[in-house]
Formats: structure tokens, C-alpha cells, sequence
């Protein structure tokens, strides 16, 4: 019982403390600025983020309707040309994208599919940029793991030295309060500022809701920012409680902030780049070619590297000559040399999609190091604009691809006779003969991308939870050791 | 060791007034110290004396009237009356990262004046600082000792005229009886000091003359008989008495 | 001048007794020194790539040739590598080499399906940017200066020494002045040695290397008197630094970011993706047009060929290549939109960047170390023209009738032999418009 009303009372200290805090701010012309700047940057970029993506999901979808029906639309051609004349896929952003447009802006949102390859995304925003937003974007993520911390820095770099400074602190806790009760009051104190912050993100974030995120990825999303800049309210706490002086507590947060949020997250991708280098597309490229020119060419049905796939269709219909087959060969030899294209394309994208997951990791795990960089990959992850959503589009953009390749080459198997086909360059006529009904072009299979499901993005986020909150861990104990001793 | 040769007053206020941030702190204040004096400026908090004080070392800009030192207009000539004016701040803070010996080659070296440490230690050992201290970051030092590496800095400087503010605050009474005695000294050998200060009794012990400031105005001056000291009943009755007025 | 190098030394010997701002210095040269060697790394990365990718080609274009023999096919089958090297001073700014493509496997197809071809680094770390020698300088050390520079007279007045300082001092410049220069050049020599190393490593010219100095001088300086002047008068050493850091994100964030929102809603540039379908619509479109319909529109460029163009089959390769060339014809005013929006784009950014300081550093330098837009922008132009000496090479043998000969193989254009030529010219260019 006595316990009880020993912790209300000290509760109840806290709560002064905190409310003396907030007298202060409101005072000082330097902290309310700071705090209005700060809300009107998070606003400005909730809604600046929200209408540019708002369009471009718009915008998205209507482009995805439209490559299909202009693909349905086309008149009775040869099944090849079709092949050749391929198909869009665009990838909608995801609903919370508004809020972390992660690498969107780097990795082009549309591929154009074809036969015989497989194109990266392409127009990636940035190329047509103006090389201005190289340092950070007006987007609300930017904000919330940049600027957020410095705001929190300005505004509590004194919180307890400046006690010390002017000497209260010796009398604050000759009242009888606590060293570590005087910092909590001090941190409920930031802890309400940086729900101030949190809450036009979290409103914007369950706007999402009506997009079709689920509730519980937005709560993982705004849960991670809370600890993030509970971090950063720590780490403010504890320079300033251990800190003999105001411009010790600053200048050392201030360089903690560089070397956290500016240099870390750079040092973490330069790192991750050169421990695992990556060849570019074009090196795949090469070695690709160098395979399929093994595997035959798949318009030359005379390659030599087709002998046996004609040995074995010959015995199959027990037929003597390619003419009497009952299929197109030509058609067959589309068909089987794009499968083991195919097989082979998706050997070595499988390969770059690993080096590239090898080398995020490496750069994740500079989280133990930088909140930041623990919550700039915990923020991509629920958000679905990580590199994992990237991946996850290119392979359905590719199974897209194959299924309404190998439907045409099916088209040109059993619709289209051999000798019509061979004939199909003679004259106009048989030009003419050499087309399949435009009711094949119905291959497609509607095209609508969609994120992971919310529990296995909050999964692959667990590690950057884990890092925030051993930060959280670490910096509590810190900061309840300097609590006692505190003069 | 100095010698002064010059019988016009070697600090000298004329209906000086000085505004700071469209606020009058002096109004027409008028005072002399001749060589070889020691001029105890008194005032009550707000009274004006250390604006008098960055007045002299040309931190403010008289708005009228005239503040000579050393005969010439102070605003005209910094480097020459900051050359020659020793100042003690009032709580002066070294640098607490450094010995006191290495503060005072410091700002000896900012003065471009050459000492060797055996004359540092001779100042040291005329303000009573404690040999085993001489070389400990200031850091660990009480406000006395503080004061006392202040004053031995002072005493280097080698001016032929001092500025002191409050210099016996945070001094236990041993060390204000040794400063007081080194203050003479230093007048008997044809130094001009000014010191400001609200101590009334510290004042009518060292002072030649006491000027009495209130309000930016000097309402009252008194000069210590020959070879005697200014009764301090008598300052003292002034300073509350116009004090409570 | 030897009482100039007293006070100088003095205020050495100073500084070296504060221990936070050595540990500023030391921060400042780890930094710069792991943002050389990591530009040091990366373009050694891409020297490698692009040296691998020699090979890769030279292997690549001997094996199609053996196996192909028609013209159509060579010409259909042979990739040509293309290339942009990096720069000798690419390594203190890497530039936009991670956004722009600066390398390339072009064939006669329709050059505007080829050219668009990303091969960017994964970009997630892309994203997360990379730290070179330009960021640390244009981002980083206005932090760092301020720092250094924001308590240089608040400290001395909040601990009580200022007065005390100022009338001991022979003259304001032997202190403030000799204190400001020592922590300014402590700091310009560790953030420039690590460069100065890079610079003798890569063989960077000493022209290069002394305007990125004078550059970052003048960069370093003008945040240095910024901050000694925003603190001259203030006694609390932290509300000048925020005031500062304030500045410096409104610099190097808020002006950027506003321009940017500015150009994109002033210039309006056609979608990179509808050059690519009107091309491929036109290419496609081409199978099922009367055949003289591409032949027409091809001799009207090039109506060398007006006589070479009767067909005697459905399908002839140079009735193929005619119409890539037309569909890149009818393609070509939407890509001329595009590039001239970009342009006008990197134009108006050079305006926006007047009114911050990080980056007019970054166009700067980026321009100097050619990692720029404008390099891509010219890179992307040496493409088109090499595609055009390409085609320009296999007319003769797909219009005029006849066998070919592969001994004709040996005058192949090649993108080496083709930059070679061309910097002859284009040295002159450049000359002209650094007249200007």
C-alpha cells in the first residue's frame, strides 16, 4: 500500500516536473519556434507525400487497364509479333507509401514485358529530377528520421543542465526529488513532444486504412517512429543529465545527431556496396548470352541446338519430317527455348536479387549502431517500399511475362500450321494466313500488385524493433546510473 | 619600478553619460584619479559601476561628456589604455582546462609580454598562491585561489594602471589583508588604481579616496586624512542614507 | 611576420589542450577519410566493371560473329558496349553515376528502346545515398564549422573571460583573429588531406585539384564568417548554433526541396514511358503498314537509298532496319521534349542552388568531376551519335545488293575508336564554351 501511493507521489513529481518543463518551452521564444517549425515541416510534407501519391496510384491503375486493353485490342496477327509487341506492368504504390515512398522514386514503377528478356524497371523518377533532393525529400519518413531528432535536440539540450547551470538542480533535489524521477519528468515531458509529432503521421496513416493497409501495420509503422524518438529523447536526456554544462550537452548531442542520421546511414550503404559488390545487369547480360547462345536460338528453328527436341517430337508422333507433324514446330521451339531462357533468365535474377538482399542486410546491420538507419529499414519494411516489395514485383511482373508469352507461343503451336508459317513472308496473301484470331490476345491475366501481407512485412521488421529497443534498454540503464549520481 | 611623471589625473570622467539599449546607466558622471592613487568607486547594486568600469576598458561608447585614461579619449585609443590598464574581472573564470601557470603564460603571450617562470612564480608567491596548486588544472581551484591567479596575472601584466572589479569578493579575510597590503604597494611604487566595489568597509580600508556612486551619479567623494584611513561611519552613514533615500 | 606566427602558434598550442574540439578534428578527418577511400573504392569498382565488360563484349561480338553469317542477323545479334569512364576526380563526387546510367549494349535496333535501359545499384542503398568527398564537404562541415565557430565568443562571455581576453590582447586580431584562423585551418587540413591523397592516388590534375580547394575554401569560409558573425554578440553558445544549424537546414533542405517542388510544377516534361511506347506502337505498327509507307519516310532522311529500297519478299532485313529508324524518327520530337525539359530542368536548379551554398558546392564540383547531368546528358548524346555511325555502317551492305563479306568486320565501328575521334572535336568544344 505504501508502496503504492510512494509511486503515485512519484508520478505526481514527475508530472510537475513535466508541466514546469512545458511552462519553460512555451517561454522561450527558441523552443516554441522550434516546436512550430517542426509541426508545420511533418503537416506540409504529410500533405505535399499524400497528393503525389494519390495521383500516382490514380494514375497506376488507370495505366495498368490501359496496357491491358490495348493488348486485347490488337487485330489477328501472328502469335510471335504479339511476342514481340508486349505488355506493361505497373506496380500501385503501397497504401502507406504516403508516408515512406522508400525506394519508389529510385526503382521505376513500370517494366515493359516482352519475349526473350527480361527489361528492369524503368523511368525511375529521379533521372528526371533536378538533383536538388540529393541531401532529403520533403517526405514525411525524411522529417521523422532527420529532422525530428534535432527538434527534439533543440528543445531539450538543457532540460536538466540548465537546472544545473543555474543552480535549481541542487535545490530540486534537496526537496526530496529523486535524480532519476527529475530526468523521467524531464522525458514525459519530450515524450509528449514527440506524440505532438506523431500525431499528423498517425492520422495520415490511418487514412491508409480506407486504401486497404491493414490496422495492424499501421500501428507497427507509427509504433517504430515512438521508439525511434524515444531514442532520441534518451539520448538527450542523458548528455543533458550527464553534462556539466548546456553547451557541452548541445554540442555533444549535435555531433551525436551528425554522426547518427547524417553520416551512419551513408557510411552503411558505402560499406554494404564495396563488402558486397553486386554486377550490374549489363555483366548479367553478358553472361546470360553467353549461355542462351548454348541453348539455341529460339527464331532459327534450324539451330543445331534444336536437334534433339526434333529428334524426340519426330519419335513422339512417330512421324518422319517436321511437315507432318501435327503441331507447328516452329512454334515448339518458341515454346521450349523460352522456357529454358526463361529458366536461366531467372537463375541469374535470382542471384542479383540475393546479392541485393546480402548486401541490404549488411547495410541493416549498422542499426545496432545508428537508430536511425533501425528505423529507416523498419519504416521501408512496414511500409512495403523496401526492397523485398521491389523484388516481390519484378519476380510477378516476370511470372506475368512468362505465362502470357508461353500463351501465345501455345497460340502459334496449335493455330498455326507449320508449312503457313514457313510460307508467311512469300506475299501479302499468305502474310495474311500467317495470323492467329485476335481472341488469343485474352492471355493476360489481370495484373494488380499488392504488397506483402502486413504480418510478414512486421516480421522481417523484427530485427529493427529489436535494435530500437536495445538502444531503448541500453540508454535507460545508462541514464538510471548517471540518475544517482546526479549533483 | 613604474614611474609616471605626469601631474594631470591619469583617469578622468567629464559629465560622462553613457546609454545602454536607450537606457541612461550614467548621468553626467564626473571623477579624477591622479597617479599613484587608489579610488574606491561605491555603489549599491544597479548604481553603475561596472558600466563605468567597461566604460573605461571601451566596451561602451559614451553618449556625452568624456572618459580619458592616460590622457587620452578612451574610445580613441583602445589598444593604448587597454595596453596600459591591468583588469581583474570581477569572478575571474581561466580556463579551467588549463594550470594556473599556463593560464598566466596564456594571456601573458596575448599581452606579447615575455616572462620566465621564475618571475611567474614570483607573482604567484606575492598573492600567496599555494606552490603545489601552481601547476593543477584550475578546474579543482576554490574561487580564492581563482581570484589570487587573476591578480598574479595582473601584477605581470606590469601595467601602470589598474581596473578592479569587486577584486576581494571570494577572498577569506587573511587573503583581503594581503591584498589590501599588496595594493599599497603597488601605489607606493606609482600605480593608479581604480577599483570598483559595494563594500564599504573594504573600501575605507585601502582607499585614498571614495567616490560614492548612486544612480549613475557620483553623489559624494571622501578622502582619507594623511597617513590615515577614511572613517567608515561616515562613508557608511552616507551610502544607507542615500541608499534608503 | 614572426609576431603573426606567435600568435598563431599560441593559439595551436591552445586548441590542443581542448579536448572536444580535437575530437571535432578527429571526427572530421575519419570522415572525410572514409568518404575518399570509399569513392576511391567505387571508382575503382566501375574501372573494373567497365575493363570486365571490354572483355565480356570483345568475347561476346567474336562469338555471334562466328556464328552468324547474313547481314540482318550480325547486325540483329551484335552488341556494341558503350561506356562513360569515370573521371579522375569522379571519386570526391560520384555524382549522379548511381541515377544516370553510365554504361550501355547497344544494337542497330530502334536506339530510343535501348537507351532508356537502366542498370542502377540496388536501390535501397541508393536511396540511403552514398558518402563521398562532396557530401562530407557541402553537407557535413557547415555542421562541423559551426560547431567549431558558433562559441568562439559565447563561450568567453558566459564563462566570464571575455573582457578580461579582450583587454589583455594586443589587438582583436592577435586573438579573435589568430584563434579563428588556427581552428579554421586545422579543420580545412583535415577535411582536405584524405582528398589530397585520393587526388595523388587517382593521378588527378593539379588544376582539378587546386579549384577543389579554392572551391571548398571559399565554401568553408564563407560558413566559418557566417557563424562567427551570427555569434559575435550572443552569450549563449547554444542559441547561436541552433540559429545556425536552423540556416543550414534551411540551405541544404528546405530551399532545395522548395525549388525542387517549383521546377517540376514549372516545367512540364513529357513521361520517359511514352517515348518508349510511341516507338514500340510505330515499330510495331510498321509490320502491318504498306511496306513503301516505312520506305518513304526512311529515304526522307536518308534519301541516298531512294533507289534500294524494292523489296522482293514479305520480309527483308533492310526493310527491318528502316523501319527501327522510323520509329525512332516518329519517336524523336517526344524524346527531343524530353531531354530539352531536363535540360531546362538542370538549368533552372543551377537558379535554385544560387540560394543555397551546398548546392551550387555540389553543381560545382559534380560539373568539375563530370558525374554530373550534364555528363550523363553528353554520354547520352556520344550514344546516339555511335548508334548513328552504326547504322550508318550497315546501309550500304543491307540496301546495296549483294554478298557480304565478313572481312568487312574488321571496319566495324567501334565505341573505343569513335570517343578517340571525337575528343579531337570536342576538345575544341569545350574550349569554346569555357570561354564563354
Amino acid at each position: 500500500m505504501s508502496e503504492h501511493s510512494s509511486s503515485t507521489a512519484r508520478f505526481a513529481k514527475m508530472m510537475v516536473v513535466a508541466k514546469d518543463e512545458w511552462r519553460y518551452w512555451l517561454r522561450s521564444k527558441l523552443a516554441i519556434s522550434v516546436l512550430a517549425i517542426g509541426l508545420i515541416l511533418t503537416l506540409s510534407s504529410v500533405v505535399v507525400t499524400a497528393i503525389n501519391t494519390m495521383e500516382l496510384s490514380h494514375t497506376r491503375h488507370a495505366l495498368q487497364e490501359d496496357a491491358e486493353q490495348t493488348f486485347a485490342d490488337q487485330p489477328d496477327r501472328h502469335p510471335h509479333r504479339m511476342v514481340h509487341y508486349g505488355h506493361y506492368a505497373f506496380r500501385a504504390p503501397s497504401p502507406l507509401s504516403v508516408l515512406d515512398p522508400g525506394v519508389d522514386a529510385y526503382t521505376g514503377n513500370s517494366i515493359f514485358l516482352e519475349g526473350h528478356r527480361q527489361n528492369s524497371a524503368m523511368f525511375a523518377d529521379q533521372k528526371q529530377g533536378t538533383a536538388l533532393t540529393q541531401l532529403g525529400s520533403l517526405t514525411p519518413a525524411f522529417i521523422l528520421q532527420t529532422l525530428a531528432p534535432l527538434l527534439l535536440i533543440l528543445i531539450g539540450y538543457s532540460s536538466v543542465s540548465r537546472e544545473r547551470e543555474s543552480q535549481t538542480l541542487t535545490y530540486l533535489l534537496s526537496q526530496g526529488t529523486s535524480g532519476f524521477t527529475l530526468i523521467a519528468g524531464k522525458g514525459l515531458a519530450l515524450m509528449s513532444v514527440i506524440g505532438l509529432i506523431l500525431v499528423p503521421v498517425a492520422i495520415s496513416a490511418l487514412f491508409s486504412l480506407h486504401e486497404g493497409e491493414s490496422i495492424t501495420a499501421i500501428v507497427g509503422f507509427v509504433l517504430g517512429y515512438a521508439l525511434y524518438l524515444t531514442v532520441w529523447a534518451l539520448l538527450v536526456l542523458l548528455c543533458s543529465s550527464a553534462l556539466s554544462k548546456n553547451s557541452e550537452s548541445f554540442t555533444a548531442l549535435a555531433l551525436t545527431w551528425i554522426l547518427l542520421c547524417v553520416v551512419m546511414p551513408r557510411v552503411a550503404s558505402s560499406t554494404a556496396i564495396t563488402t558486397v559488390p553486386a554486377a550490374g545487369k549489363l555483366e548479367t547480360d553478358f553472361a546470360v548470352a553467353a549461355e542462351m547462345r548454348k541453348l539455341g536460338d529460339g527464331h532459327n528453328a534450324n539451330d543445331p541446338a534444336f536437334a534433339q527436341i526434333k529428334a524426340s517430337l519426330l519419335e513422339k508422333y512417330n512421324v518422319d519430317s517436321i511437315d507432318q507433324l501435327p503441331v507447328n514446330y516452329r512454334g515448339v521451339i518458341a515454346m521450349t527455348s523460352e522456357a529454358k531462357l526463361t529458366q536461366v533468365l531467372n537463375e541469374f535474377a535470382e542471384k542479383r536479387m540475393q546479392t541485393e538482399l546480402a548486401q541490404t542486410d549488411v547495410s541493416r546491420d549498422f542499426g545496432w549502431l545508428s537508430p536511425m538507419v533501425a528505423i529507416r529499414s523498419l519504416s521501408m519494411l512496414t511500409a512495403g517500399t523496401s526492397i523485398e516489395t521491389h523484388h516481390k514485383f519484378l519476380r510477378e511482373a516476370e511470372e506475368l511475362r512468362f505465362d502470357f508469352v508461353q500463351g501465345l507461343n501455345k497460340a502459334h503451336v496449335e493455330q498455326l500450321s507449320y508449312q503457313v508459317d514457313m510460307n508467311r513472308n512469300k506475299d501479302t496473301d499468305s502474310g495474311q494466313k500467317a495470323r492467329v484470331n485476335a481472341q488469343n490476345w485474352q492471355v493476360l491475366d489481370d495484373f494488380s500488385f499488392a504488397v506483402d501481407t502486413p504480418s510478414l512485412r512486421l516480421q522481417r521488421g523484427a530485427p529493427a524493433f529489436l535494435q530500437l529497443l536495445a538502444w531503448i534498454a541500453a540508454l535507460i540503464i545508462v541514464i538510471r546510473l548517471v540518475g544517482k549520481r546526479l549533483v | 619600478m613604474i614611474e609616471i611623471v605626469q601631474a594631470t589625473a591619469v583617469i578622468e570622467a567629464n559629465s560622462l553619460c553613457v546609454n545602454i539599449k536607450n537606457n541612461s546607466i550614467l548621468k553626467s558622471l564626473n571623477f579624477r584619479v591622479e597617479a599613484g592613487e587608489i579610488y574606491a568607486l561605491l555603489g549599491g547594486n544597479g548604481a553603475g559601476k561596472s558600466t563605468t568600469l567597461k566604460t573605461l576598458l571601451g566596451f561602451n561608447a559614451p553618449s556625452s561628456g568624456s572618459v580619458k585614461v592616460d590622457g587620452k579619449e578612451v574610445i580613441n585609443a583602445l589598444n593604448h589604455v587597454r595596453e596600459k590598464t591591468a583588469y581583474l574581472p570581477e569572478s575571474a573564470t581561466l580556463y579551467t582546462h588549463l594550470t594556473a601557470r599556463e593560464n598566466v603564460k596564456y594571456f601573458l603571450s596575448l599581452a606579447d609580454i615575455q616572462k620566465s617562470d621564475d618571475e611567474i612564480d614570483q607573482a604567484f608567491d606575492r598573492v600567496a598562491l599555494q606552490r603545489n596548486a601552481r601547476d593543477r588544472h584550475m578546474q579543482t581551484y576554490s574561487k580564492g585561489m581563482r581570484q589570487k591567479t587573476a591578480i598574479a596575472l595582473a601584477l605581470l601584466r606590469e601595467a601602470p594602471i589598474f581596473l578592479l572589479d569587486e577584486p576581494t569578493s571570494g577572498l577569506d579575510p587573511v587573503a583581503i589583508d594581503e591584498f589590501n597590503q599588496l595594493v599599497r604597494e603597488l601605489a607606493s611604487g606609482g600605480a593608479t588604481i581604480l577599483m570598483v566595489t559595494h563594500d564599504v568597509y573594504g573600501a575605507c580600508q585601502v582607499a585614498d579616496r571614495i567616490g560614492l556612486l548612486r544612480d549613475g551619479e557620483l553623489v559624494g567623494e571622501f578622502s582619507a586624512p594623511q597617513n590615515g584611513q577614511i572613517e567608515t561611519e561616515q562613508v557608511h552613514a552616507a551610502f544607507a542614507q542615500r541608499g534608503a533615500a | 611576420m614572426s609576431y603573426m606566427f606567435k600568435q598563431l602558434s599560441r593559439e595551436w598550442r591552445f586548441m590542443l589542450r581542448q579536448k572536444y574540439l580535437l575530437v571535432l578534428l578527429g571526427c572530421a578527418i575519419l570522415i572525410s577519410g572514409f568518404s575518399v577511400q570509399s569513392g576511391l573504392n567505387e571508382v575503382a569498382q566501375q574501372q573494373q566493371t567497365i575493363e570486365r565488360l571490354k572483355a565480356a563484349d570483345v568475347a561476346d561480338r567474336t562469338d555471334t560473329q562466328n556464328k552468324q553469317d547474313e547481314i540482318g542477323m550480325l547486325a540483329y545479334y551484335t552488341f556494341h558496349l558503350t561506356y562513360s569512364p569515370p573521371s579522375d576526380l569522379a571519386f570526391a563526387a560520384l555524382g549522379e553515376r548511381d541515377i544516370y546510367p553510365w554504361k550501355h549494349r547497344i544494337k542497330m535496333l530502334a536506339i530510343e528502346g535501348q537507351i532508356y535501359e537502366s542498370d542502377t545499384q540496388n536501390a535501397e542503398l541508393t536511396q540511403a545515398g552514398k558518402i563521398d568527398f562532396l557530401f562530407v564537404i557541402s553537407a557535413l562541415s557547415p555542421l562541423i564549422v559551426i560547431l567549431l565557430f558558433h562559441d568562439l565568443f559565447a563561450n568567453e562571455r558566459s564563462s566570464g573571460r571575455h573582457d578580461l581576453l579582450v583587454t589583455t590582447a594586443k589587438s582583436p586580431w592577435a586573438l579573435w583573429g589568430a584563434r579563428g584562423a588556427i581552428r579554421f585551418i586545422s579543420l580545412f587540413l583535415c577535411l582536405m588531406l584524405p582528398f589530397y591523397v585520393g587526388a595523388w592516388v587517382s593521378g588527378t590534375s593539379l588544376v582539378a585539384v587546386g579549384l577543389v580547394s579554392l572551391c571548398c575554401f571559399m565554401y568553408l569560409a564563407f560558413w566559418a564568417i557566417l557563424s562567427v558573425y551570427w555569434g559575435k554578440n550572443a552569450n549563449s553558445g547554444p542559441k547561436v548554433a541552433s540559429g545556425l544549424i536552423g540556416i543550414w537546414v534551411l540551405f541544404a533542405f528546405i530551399t532545395p526541396i522548395l525549388g525542387d517542388l517549383a521546377i517540376n510544377k514549372f516545367v512540364h516534361s513529357p513521361k520517359g514511358g511514352d517515348i518508349m511506347l510511341t516507338q514500340r506502337e510505330a515499330v510495331n505498327d510498321a509490320w502491318d503498314l504498306p511496306k513503301e509507307a516505312t520506305m518513304d519516310a526512311f529515304t526522307a532522311t536518308y534519301p541516298e537509298w531512294k533507289d534500294h529500297v524494292a523489296m522482293q519478299s514479305m520480309f527483308e532485313w533492310k526493310w527491318y532496319y528502316a523501319f527501327q529508324q522510323v520509329g525512332d524518327q516518329i519517336a524523336a520530337p517526344i524524346s527531343q521534349e524530353y531531354r530539352a525539359a531536363s535540360q531546362k530542368k538542370y538549368e533552372l536548379a543551377g537558379y535554385a542552388s544560387l540560394l543555397s551554398p551546398p548546392l551550387l558546392l555540389q553543381r560545382v564540383l559534380t560539373r568539375l568531376a563530370e558525374t554530373d547531368a550534364v555528363a550523363a546528358h553528353k554520354y547520352e548524346q556520344q550514344v546516339r551519335a555511335f548508334h548513328k555511325t552504326l547504322r550508318l555502317y550497315y546501309y550500304p551492305f543491307l540496301f546495296a545488293q549483294g554478298e557480304f563479306d565478313k572481312g568487312n568486320l574488321a571496319n566495324l565501328p567501334s565505341f573505343d575508336k569513335f570517343i578517340n575521334k571525337q575528343h579531337g572535336v570536342s576538345d575544341t568544344d569545350s574550349a569554346q564554351t569555357t570561354n564563354k
